[in-house]
């Protein structure tokens, strides 16, 4: 178990980056947190899938010409590629949810989860 | 390559370059978006049409690998008799709800940016043939919906699409969590690889495969709001525009439940659920929980807009519990229910916006005496709310049945009781709508709209008792979906020839 | 010796009366073309029924086939000589229900008529679909189409009484058909499919199939069985699934008559006929050890029934009770097993139909003239309505079982094949609940005829709480036990105007007195249909005492012939049954199911 932990410490990380990122979403009242929660936990994700694509002793997986690929030792290049896509995903993700947060602040002036559902409550 | 394996992507890449034309023409005209909007989502289902009758005709599956890649790294996208009922379901439900938002629904060209984005989004979900891809179509899904929830001119409305947005994403997140681990067990993406590779799996990958799984379901339960991941939903479908909510409710959970089939049936395999030590034991338990919870919450609503939101997690929970059968007919039933329950939720929500439109009513109280008032638009959701309680001849009996025979075929007694009384149930709910429309009458003076009214219920503000604002374009689009659902119930047969060839390739 | 042909016939008789819904609805603002739609329908309906007896009775089979419906299950429908048995009726009665209920719907001048025709011609249209059904799901369709189409005349009145009467009816048969017979339904499938190709068709003498799989599976054949029995249960109102059929009386009369003594409890009835017959075939149910259950509980209902219909002074949920027993004839009559017992039970299908409209339409036409619902009211109603209380006693004696009234052959029959099969139990309990049943409807016999307005008195054994009350019931005693009779000179201060049960719930918006000539007001709490005695209803005789009527007078001929012709119909089948057909169908279903030639 031990062992495992020492080897794989970066799973291990990644997901403790992950419970915080949950964490953040689940118990922050403010609603920008919460989107820097949701950031945390998809960046998390991110890193998980770059560490998993690392070969001990691999270079980047930028092979050159005059090589013949079946003896070079390089990461996987599919995870690093699914990584970028994902980004831009976030990106947009993150934008969308930030003009959400700034309409509802503009509409009801609070950040706050907790007074925003009183505030709704009282009208 | 044939014409053929090109609409797949054309399905696709279609409505996601025509969703910029409605801002760049925007630039110069008015009011276009409708028009592109329909033309393009028109085009889409006359070419999923024509894809129908190639996958059903020829009995072939049409493939497309993007790029020419090879199928190990490339991404494809696959028109299999699964993917082409949902495409027929997605593109129709998009040309139609339009009929509704020409004059009733969000307007600017912008909303129709949005639209189209959507439609693509599910298209790719329903297409795709890669696991990871299948991850960037999911949140442009999420993209589409959160922007089109949050076109709602009420501030409630951003609330809601930042609630979705927030757990949305985190549902699509989790699944991709899942992916991570198939690909370290397997070290490919593409679901066809995976499917083949998915059972050699042996050892330490074995628990990752695992792992996998349960990443995965536990992201499409919040995608599907399975009960107790389901909170983002009513919020949504409650404060999105009338004229969006039909197009959420009735495609995008359901596109999302389709995927999670697709996952689990074509990657994993029946096999792996049925061997798995409780895989299938917890699908099963989510889906007949959220049945019953689901329908009980909608029993209390008094909006009846949340009353159906309430409704849909009880319908995908038969759905889900109906995938953890893992029996042929379960999975026929499964998707017969998809397809019949988001025409049929179409349809509903299509009826509460030309009921809201026209008379203001929005509580199931305010529905008294609606059948006198408007008695087409009661008269088909009559037939729509019948086909949710599965009587016959309906598209809901046909998933029923299915579903049900599947729960005996696999023995699971709890299961198919749960089932057959989630007839009851959504009866409960029916049957209260039904009787404030037909055998209450209305309340003798028209209640005054108080002020600040429509602040609370978040949508647009509403003009009450306008019968000019509903056109025939939207009570056309209520009772044709009513019709649909009626005739579909005599396609019970027919469904399950169309789905055989599939059913039986995941069962060997 | 069966010939199955081909032939649209089945699916137009069900059609007819649907494409009438259509009519209807379309010519609403025309009362006239309206119910000349229903009537058209009625006789199209009947002859297209009619024209396929001779055939079927020479042993031929219309069939027609719709395509598949689910895998492995067709949507068809099959004129066999059961299915005949019940649709030849429903569509007979149906023909004279639509006279009275155009006339008793004007009487009254009941809102929504239009809704109500309509639905009244679809639930014909359902109830022939079941006769006709040629297998178990396509049953369960009409079924679930028929609990549908009934709920809109259950709740008619749109009053708080009807409300919750129509919540119960549609909680009672959805539960009955969604949920118990569509379990029993698709066990079946499911058991059939494990020993070949599933089917669900029935089968004269049971589907072979089944009986093959419940050698293999006898426990899930029998829990199978109690599925689809309690879903026909339901309708068919036995203990303890019938508290519905009492509250269901708040609909308009015809709907009682028709429905709830015809096409929707003979459906349930009709539905155990085809499940004990030629689902699971008497030989399998014996077998398995179903039947006795269902007899005894089919036993207890008839004689409890009876003794609840005792006590209920509203003549239309005595009239309710007595159904719930009556049906359980039949029940227990087919679960016997008896080749006598079961011609006995299909015989009383017709034989209770005829008697039991002939009561409600009675029960209808009093209300209509003269707003009278109670029978401690009933007092000499006999000088108003001599002739309606004259087929009220016909139909009363049939339901009795007196000979030469239609009652009589069926329960003489059902009798005979209790004591042959050796249950001296449940002969015993026929024998008790036909007592019981000259002991409800004597007394209602009695008032009109042999009581006048100002001498009646009490029914001490049906109206007191038991061990009796220290009171004197002759003259002027005030309050009795249930609120019951409020007789004497009592009477003459309560009656005041000529429509007095517009009053009837005092806690109601009853401020508008007129509103029955307005048909589209949402009426509240409309003509008494009170049933809790206290509350003060409105009926009885005038001020002034009964008018004395001719026969020909006493009523609108909309009404009195229907009910000339049902009560002559409840004679015709009890003096000549060999002469009229219902008996030589239910013989001959007899004769192909368990092989013996009774007639």
């Amino acid at each position: 178990m031990l062992e495992l932990l020492a080897t794989h410490y970066a799973y291990a990380l990644m997901f403790v980056l992950i419970a915080i990122g949950l964490y953040m979403i689940i118990a922050n009242q403010n609603l920008v947190k919460k989107v820097i929660g949701v950031s945390l936990f998809q960046t998390a994700i991110f890193l998980f899938f770059i560490s998993m694509a690392y070969v001990e002793g691999g270079s980047a997986p930028i092979v050159p010409a005059d090589e013949t690929p079946g003896e070079l030792v390089v990461a996987s290049p599919l995870p690093q590629v699914i990584v970028l896509t994902a980004i831009v995903v976030s990106i947009a993700l993150t934008a969308v949810a930030l003009s959400l947060v700034m309409r509802i602040y503009a509409e009801y002036g609070t950040l706050r989860e907790d007074t925003l559902t009183e505030v709704r409550a009282d009208e | 390559m044939s014409s053929v394996d090109l609409v797949p992507v054309l399905l696709i890449a279609t409505p996601i370059l025509a969703a910029t034309l409605p801002i760049a023409l925007g630039l110069r005209f008015d009011r276009v978006g409708w028009s592109i909007a329909a033309l393009t989502t028109t085009g889409l289902f006359a070419a999923t049409a024509f894809l129908a009758t190639v996958v059903y005709g020829d009995g072939a599956t049409v493939t497309h690998a993007l790029g020419d890649f090879p199928q190990e790294y490339g991404i494809e996208l696959v028109a299999d008799e699964l993917s082409t009922l949902i495409a027929l379901l997605v593109t129709g439900v998009a040309a139609g709800v339009l009929a509704y938002t020409r004059t009733g629904g969000p307007r600017g060209n912008t909303f129709y940016t949005g639209y189209l984005l959507l439609t693509g989004g599910l298209l790719g979900l329903t297409m795709t043939g890669d696991v990871f891809n299948l991850f960037v179509f999911l949140e442009i899904t999420g993209l589409g919906t959160y922007a089109m929830i949050s076109s709602g001119d009420g501030p409630e409305s951003a609330v809601a699409a930042l609630k979705y947005l927030i757990l949305g994403t985190v549902g699509a997140s989790m699944y991709l969590l899942g992916v991570g681990f198939l690909f370290m067990a397997t070290g490919t993406l593409n679901m066809a690889e995976l499917a083949t590779a998915l059972p050699d799996v042996e050892g330490q990958g074995e628990t990752l495969v695992r792992v996998a799984f349960a990443f995965v379901f536990v992201g499409f339960s919040i995608k599907v709001a399975q009960w107790p991941l389901h909170t983002w939903q009513p919020d949504a479908y409650q404060h999105a525009p009338d004229g969006v909510t039909p197009l959420i409710a009735a495609l995008v959970s359901t596109v999302s439940a389709y995927a999670f089939g697709r996952v689990a049936f074509t990657v994993f395999g029946a096999d792996f659920l049925a061997t798995t030590p409780y895989a299938s034991e917890v699908v099963v338990t989510v889906g007949s929980i959220s049945v019953l919870a689901g329908s009980t919450l909608a029993v209390i609503q008094r909006k009846v807009k949340r009353m159906l939101a309430y409704s849909s997690v009880s319908q995908f929970g038969l759905i889900v519990a109906a995938y953890g059968l893992v029996t042929e007919t379960g999975l026929v039933g499964a998707v017969v229910h998809l397809v019949g329950h988001g025409l049929t939720k179409a349809g509903l929500f299509a009826a509460v916006a030309v009921v809201s439109v026209s008379t203001g009513a929005r509580t199931v109280d305010e529905y008294a005496g609606l059948a006198k008032r408007r008695p087409v638009a009661a008269m088909a959701m009559t037939v729509l709310l019948v086909s949710l309680v599965g009587i016959p001849p309906s598209v809901g009996f046909v998933g029923k049945w299915y579903i049900a025979l599947g729960a005996v075929e696999a023995e699971l007694w709890p299961v198919a009781a749960v089932i057959f009384l989630s007839t009851m149930l959504t009866l409960a709910y029916a049957a209260r709508l039904l009787e404030k429309m037909y055998f209450t009458p209305a309340a003798p003076t028209e209640r005054p709209v108080p002020p600040g009214a429509a602040a609370t219920d978040g949508g647009s503000p509403v003009e009450t008792d306008d019968p000019d604002r509903v056109t025939v374009g939207m009570i056309g689009l209520v009772v044709a979906a009513a019709v649909l659902v009626v005739a579909l119930g005599f396609a019970g047969g027919t469904f399950y020839d169309l789905l055989e060839p599939f059913v039986e390739e995941v069962f060997n | 010796m069966v010939e199955v042909v081909s032939d649209p016939r089945p699916i137009a008789a069900v059609l007819a009366s649907a494409v009438a819904v259509v009519l209807i609805v379309a010519s609403h603002r025309r009362p006239n073309i309206r119910e000349s739609w229903s009537v058209l329908a009625a006789v199209t309906k009947f002859g297209l029924v009619a024209s396929m007896l001779p055939g079927v009775l020479g042993g031929v089979v219309y069939e027609w086939r719709l395509g598949t419906f689910v895998a492995g299950v067709d949507f068809a429908l099959r004129a066999d000589p059961l299915g005949m048995l019940f649709a030849l009726l429903a569509s007979f009665l149906w023909i004279f229900t639509s006279f009275y209920a155009t006339g008793y719907m004007r009487g009254l001048d009941e809102h929504a008529q239009t809704r109500f025709f309509a639905a009244f011609a679809a639930s014909l249209s359902t109830a022939v679909g079941i006769a006709f059904a040629a297998n178990l799901l396509t049953i369960f369709v009409f079924y679930e189409l028929l609990s549908l189409v009934t709920y809109p005349l259950v709740a008619h009145n749109e009053d708080e009484e009807a409300r919750i009467a129509g919540r119960k009816y549609v909680t009672y048969t959805f539960f009955g058909g969604g949920v118990f017979l569509l379990a029993g339904t698709v066990l079946v499938y499911w058991l059939t499919a494990g020993v070949g190709d599933p089917t669900l068709a029935f089968e004269a003498g049971g589907i072979g199939a089944l009986a093959e799989a419940a050698n293999a599976e006898p426990m899930y054949a029998q829990a199978a069985f109690f599925l689809l029995a309690a879903g026909f249960g339901v309708k068919a109102a036995v203990m303890p699934l019938h508290s519905w059929l009492a509250d269901a009386m708040v609909a308009p009369t015809p709907v009682s008559g028709l429905l709830h003594a015809v096409a929707v409890v003979k459906s349930g009835a009709f539905g155990i006929a085809r499940l004990i017959l030629e689902v699971y075939g008497p030989d399998l149910a014996g077998d398995l050890g179903v039947n006795v259950p269902l007899a005894i509980l089919a036993a207890f209902t008839l004689v409890a029934a009876s003794i609840i219909a005792m006590r209920k002074d509203h003549l239309k949920r005595r009239l309710a009770y007595s159904t719930t027993a009556q049906l359980s004839y039949i029940v227990l009559g087919l679960s016997l097993l008896h080749p006598y017992a079961i011609l006995g039970a299909l015989f009383h299908i017709p034989a209770h139909a005829f008697g039991k409209l002939t009561l409600f339409f009675c029960a209808g036409s009093i209300h209509v003239e003269t707003h009278t619902d109670y029978i401690s009211e009933m007092a000499g109603i006999g000088k108003r309505m001599p002739l309606t209380m004259t087929a009220f006693t016909v139909g009363a004696a049939g339901m009795a079982g007196m000979p030469l009234v239609a009652g009589f052959v069926s329960k003489f029959y059902m009798l005979i094949g209790a004591l042959r099969a050796d249950w001296w139990i449940f002969a015993l309990s026929l024998l008790v609940s036909g007592v019981l049943n000259i002991a409800y409807f004597w007394p209602v016999v009695y008032t009109a005829f042999f009581e006048s307005e100002d001498r009646h008195d009490a029914k001490p054994l049906l109206e007191f709480p038991i061990g009796g009350i220290r009171e004197s019931y002759f003259g002027s005693a005030p309050a009795v036990a249930d609120g019951g009779t409020s007789e004497g000179e009592e009477e003459y201060e309560y009656a005041v105007d000529e429509y007095p049960s517009d009053h009837t719930v005092p806690d109601e918006d009853e401020g508008d007195g007129e509103h029955a000539v307005e048909p589209d007001h949402a009426a509240y709490g409309d003509h008494g249909h009170d049933h809790d005695h206290g509350e003060g209803h409105h009926g009885g005789p005038p001020a002034e005492g009964w008018q004395r009527h001719s026969p020909l007078t006493e009523s609108t001929w909309l009404m009195l012939v229907p009910i000339v012709v049902i009560a002559t119909g409840a004679l015709v089948l009890g003096i000549v049954p060999d002469r009229a057909v219902f008996l030589e169908l239910a013989g001959y279903v007899v004769e192909v199911v368990t092989g013996e030639v009774i007639l």
